[in-house]
């Protein structure tokens, strides 16, 4: 194996360079085959009866009629024994429901399975199956559920996890010495991860192994989560998630429908194919949770910083899942004051799932806004509030310094492309749209991490495989790793077999999410690609007869530095013989005493119509501290995916739980509303701020995906209330929201 | 998924009247609504009626008697994008701009926009409300925030077309073929309120088919536009929007028509804001009082008080544009 930690990257032919994708024919010209795809022969699909009401008990539940339809071959419940499996945990991790459970805490739990030849069959049979249910009581919103006497979603009420504590220094004091307070109470809404692709699995038993085709971010997640529930030898059972149409963080683990699959394969003998429509993928896998902040702060003249104080309480579904927020204000600014306090509730509705920035996103728009309003009261300019504050080293982790934190630079050079100066100072006009420009900054709790175990083979031609275990979830993953054995070994990239992403035939690799792919997985690729390289250049030397370290590796050939001895790759006698090659590398441990993250600032310009309440995005600025950029055009793919996203958060998405019901009213494309082009500005620029953290990895990289998401809302927040003198604590920020904000407020002429 | 019908595809509007009139027959003009609708189970359909066999309803063509005949399998985007349109009815041109997403406009037709279903989120989604035969509207009490402020009681939808009240704001009439004939009504008539009749949007009884769209020439002096304020940019119906044409001569308002889109179950003309623009120039006096008198009678629901001040602030940005 080769060595781990080889010389940073200097100058490179590959690496940076804005390629397209390796995969680009097949996702644009329909070949690529997503599980959604998939046919097999003799495949059943399968169709699920979920639960209509936010909490009831099922009584009775009689399949003779959907039985005699035509087509159906099996379904699957709560009465069949091998699907007695435990699934969702209540606080403190009690075991709370099954995979089927008669108790179904939220609108769209599974209730029971068909699998029948066609889906139009399993549907039919589905709406024949006659279920008796109890309706209980329910709650469906943090402010009822934390009520005395509210409806009990779990028998121990509605509190998801005791008060999570934080504290450093003495806040009390630090208010005491502040100049100026701010404190104010900021609201999310409840948003859903929508990936373009919906979540479908499909499974098939050969014999005692189990091979499941999944749309997931983490194939060995899913892998190990089947053999412990099945209980399996991993080497038994086989998860492939190749092309993925996304998943944002709500595809990172085991869902029940994949276990669902497996089982009514097996039942039947057949293949199954079960896919989530999109209304049942708005029920219950996964959201991000709507939150309530207050957030207290206090500042010196100076624009020194001398408390923060976060109260928070996430709106977890049913069942109790991560909702802490914090993390940004114990760690972005410089701070020797900070409390938080956080709760969660319970609520009858689908359980929350990590989202893009978990917890960083609704973070932001609560503190970045603070921010915004205590450089007002002190009159400093935002950008210069947080370059004052900026600190090198994490602050909850006992000063542990960043082995690179480029926020300040992020801010510098964001300004700079924005023009920053310029645009604050122009007059915010007086007609019907209001213009103003808003910044925030951010940083993102991970960077990455072992393990992760890459194989780079060769061919007797030259030509080469990488066999990585990482997901390519859409965001370039396949590309930069290739980009990467393409740029150590000097073969062009489509000379280069990717296999990745199944468990049968690559080795674990974490799940694609937490922008961990590239600082964990690409540091593994590299190495493997030189561990094959030394191996290559060993051959070369002895059949040239040259010592290996004269030799040097170029363009597909083998020469001797300053000699005339050269030998191409497919020359080489030994790898005739042999006809194969191989380098593993493995992800170093990351440095000790010393830790990375990645940070961003993004700048907004917006207008808001007085008469209408509408906010248009004109343009926005993302300055980017991920570390090396790999590939600019993924890059920046990403970052503009990020900005949209913020948009969303900012301006359209929301779930809209009707309180009189329970049920959610908008489970659609149409009334739950991502935005489209048309809600994106044409100028989005992308400023990656190229620190090359060479003490963290060996790639120097950090991760992009999710800090290119997480001060975008706030930025707009900011620059809506430039442009109005309003504040807008509560996201999203919709034109009949902004109305009622504008006939309250003193709007700026 | 889709549950299983019978499909026709009739040679003449005649058959396809009485194909169209049998009990469980549903008319298929571009599809764009009728097969999300049936996909989400808001109804059922035992057979499907298409006109995609009556090429005649299809195309824009000058009236004999001036103004423009448009047939109602006519898409979205042959109106939005026909230059006599944008030339003389630039209201209904910026209309069928508005609606929908570029490929729902290649494929929505005209005739199906004004005969659309309500987008409620109750009626579309698994509530059994009154529009479909039950007997609660779930928007009072509920989540009413996209739900009407004029005409509403016992159903509080919007009527979601963006070209009807623009074609109302121009006079339009419209030709419907049933399987006892044929007749020609103003598309005044055309549209029912919900106390009148809870399960329908329009008058149109079983077997009819609308063919075309009549509009009369362009009046001298006539300025028109419509505007749609929305949650998003694309692919979303309107919070509130106005279709306005104003006749302009001497520089004062000969005659106004203001329809608004979003704020009612049918598009919901203002006659009290139009009388108060007639004889006046279009200054801010006029404009004010006539936006003030738009929402008078406004009954808001518990979340969407709100269309008040949007409509207003719609009116006196619309009308101050179009001085």
């Amino acid at each position: 194996m080769a060595e781990t930690t080889p010389k940073p990257w200097g100058e490179t032919t590959v690496v940076g360079k804005p390629l397209p994708r390796v995969d680009a024919y097949e996702r644009v010209s329909g070949t690529a085959v997503y599980t959604l795809d998939l046919l097999l022969p003799d495949m059943l699909h399968a169709a699920t009866l979920r639960c209509p009401h936010p909490h009831a008990r099922v009584k009775k539940v009689d399949f003779a009629k959907a039985l005699k339809m035509p087509g159906v071959r099996a379904v699957l419940s709560d009465a069949d024994p091998e699907a007695n499996i435990p699934w969702h945990s209540g606080p403190g991790g009690k075991p709370a429901s099954r995979l089927f459970d008669s108790h179904c805490r939220h609108e769209g739990e599974e209730v029971a399975v068909v699998a029948a030849e066609s889906p139009q069959q399993a549907w039919d049979a589905v709406r024949a199956i006659q279920v008796e249910y109890e309706t209980l009581p329910f709650v469906v919103s943090m402010e009822e559920a934390l009520k005395p006497g509210a409806p009990a979603v779990q028998e121990g009420g509605n509190l998801g996890s005791k008060p999570n504590v934080y504290s450093r220094g003495d806040v009390d004091k630090g208010f005491a010495e502040a100049d100026a307070l701010i404190e104010e109470t900021f609201t999310t809404s409840c948003e859903i991860q929508s990936p373009m692709e919906t979540f479908v699995s499909v499974a098939r038993w050969d014999g005692d192994n189990l091979m499941v085709w999944d749309s997931s971010q983490g194939p060995f997640a899913v892998q190990s989560g089947l053999a412990r529930l099945l209980d399996m030898p991993l080497n038994k059972v086989r998860v492939i998630s190749q092309f993925m149409g996304g998943g944002f963080g709500s595809k990172l683990d085991l869902s029940k429908h994949t276990v669902i699959a497996a089982l009514l394969a097996r039942k039947t003998a057949r293949p199954v194919k079960l896919a989530l429509s999109r209304e049942e993928s708005f029920l219950c896998v996964g959201n991000r949770p709507a939150h309530t902040m207050t957030l207290k702060a206090g500042v010196k003249k100076d624009g020194t910083l001398t408390a923060l104080q976060l109260t928070g309480t996430g709106e977890v579904g049913a069942y109790p899942g991560s909702t802490t927020v914090g993390g940004q204000v114990m760690e972005l600014y410089s701070c020797p004051n900070v409390r938080t306090e956080e709760t969660s509730a319970l609520i009858n509705a689908g359980q929350n799932r990590p989202m893009r920035a978990p917890g960083y996103v609704q973070c932001s728009w609560a503190l970045e806004q603070v921010l915004d309003a205590l450089a007002e009261k002190i009159g400093m300019d935002p950008v210069d509030l947080r370059i004052k504050n900026f600190i090198a080293v994490h602050q909850a982790q006992k000063g542990l310094p960043y082995t690179s934190a480029g926020l300040r630079e992020c801010l510098m050079e964001g300004a700079k492309a924005f023009g920053w100066k310029e645009a604050r100072a122009r007059a915010r006009g007086n007609g019907t749209w209001l213009r103003g420009v808003g910044v925030a900054g951010c940083l993102w709790g991970y960077a990455g991490g072992p393990p992760s175990t890459v194989i780079v083979g060769l061919n007797a031609d030259g030509s080469v495989i990488l066999n990585m275990g990482a997901a390519d979830i859409g965001t370039g993953t396949k590309t930069v790793m290739a980009m990467i054995v393409a740029e150590e070994l000097g073969v062009p990239l489509d000379r280069i077999r990717i296999e990745h992403a199944d468990t049968g035939t690559t080795l674990y690799s974490a799940p694609s999410g937490g922008s961990k792919t590239v600082p964990s997985d690409s540091p593994a690729v590299r190495a493997a690609a030189l561990d094959l390289k030394s191996k290559l250049l060993e051959l070369a030397a002895e059949q040239l007869k040259t010592p290996v370290e004269s030799l040097e590796l170029r363009g597909g050939e083998i020469s001797a530095r300053g000699g005339s001895q050269k030998v191409a790759i497919g020359n080489l006698a030994a790898l005739r013989q042999q006809q194969a090659l191989v380098g593993v590398g493995k992800r170093a441990p990351n440095p000790t005493g010393k830790t990375a993250r990645p940070f961003a600032a993004h700048f907004a310009e917006v207008e808001v119509n007085r008469y209408t309440g509408e906010i248009r995005v004109l343009r926005m600025v993302a300055a980017q501290d991920s570390g090396r950029v790999l590939n600019l055009l993924t890059y920046r793919n990403q970052v503009f995916g990020g900005l949209t996203m913020g948009i969303g958060f900012a301006l359209t998405e929301r779930r809209v739980m009707d309180q009189p019901t329970g049920k959610m009213a908008n489970a659609n494309w149409h009334d739950y509303k991502i935005p489209t082009a048309m809600d994106v500005p044409a100028e989005l620029t992308c400023v990656p701020v190229d620190m090359h953290d060479h003490e963290w990895n060996n790639t120097s990289t950090k991760g992009i995906g999710e800090p290119a998401t997480i001060p975008a809302a706030a930025a707009i927040a900011n620059a809506f209330y430039h442009a109005t003198g309003v504040r807008a604590r509560s996201a999203p920020m919709t034109p009949s929201a902004v109305i009622g904000l504008l006939s309250q407020g003193k709007v700026k002429g | 998924m889709l549950r299983a019908f019978a499909y026709q595809k009739p040679a003449s509007v005649k058959a396809a009247a009485q194909a169209a009139a049998r009990p469980g027959a549903h008319i298929l003009a571009g599809g764009t609504d009728l097969l999300g609708c049936l996909r989400d189970g808001v109804f059922t359909a035992d057979s499907v009626v298409s006109l995609s066999g009556l090429p005649a309803l299809k195309g824009i063509s000058a009236n004999p008697r001036g103004g423009l005949r448009i047939g109602a399998l006519t898409t979205l985007a042959d109106v939005a994008g026909d230059a006599r349109v944008q030339e003389s009815y630039p209201v209904l041109a910026q209309a069928a701009a508005s609606a929908a997403s570029p490929q729902l406009r290649n494929q929505g037709t005209i005739g199906g926009n004004l005969c659309q279903r309500p987008r409620c989120w109750y009626y579309r989604g698994d509530f059994h409300c009154l529009r479909k035969g039950g007997d609660t509207c779930f928007a009072v009490g509920g989540e009413n925030e996209y739900h009407c402020i004029f005409g509403g009681a016992p159903c509080f939808i919007v009527h979601p077309s963006d070209t009807a009240p623009a074609l109302l704001a121009l006079d339009a009439r419209l030709s419907i073929t049933g399987p006892r004939g044929s007749r020609t009504i103003p598309l005044s008539s055309f549209f029912v309120l919900p106390e009148k009749n809870v399960r329908a949007e329009n008058i149109l009884a079983a077997g009819e088919v609308i063919t075309e769209i009549l509009l009369g020439p362009p009046q001298t002096g006539a300025r028109s536009l419509y505007r749609k304020v929305r949650d998003r940019g694309a692919f979303d119906f309107a919070l509130a929007g106005a279709a306005v044409v104003v006749v302009m001569s001497d520089g004062k308002v000969s005659a106004a028509r203001i329809v608004l889109s979003g704020v009612a179950p049918a598009p919901w003309r203002v006659p009290e804001a139009e009388n108060l623009l007639a004889g006046r120039p279009l200054d801010a006096g006029a404009i004010s009082q006539a936006a003030a008198a738009a929402v008078k009678g406004a009954f808001p629901l518990s979340k969407n008080e709100y269309k008040i001040a949007l409509v207003r602030g719609i009116l006196e940005e619309t009308l101050a544009s179009l001085a």
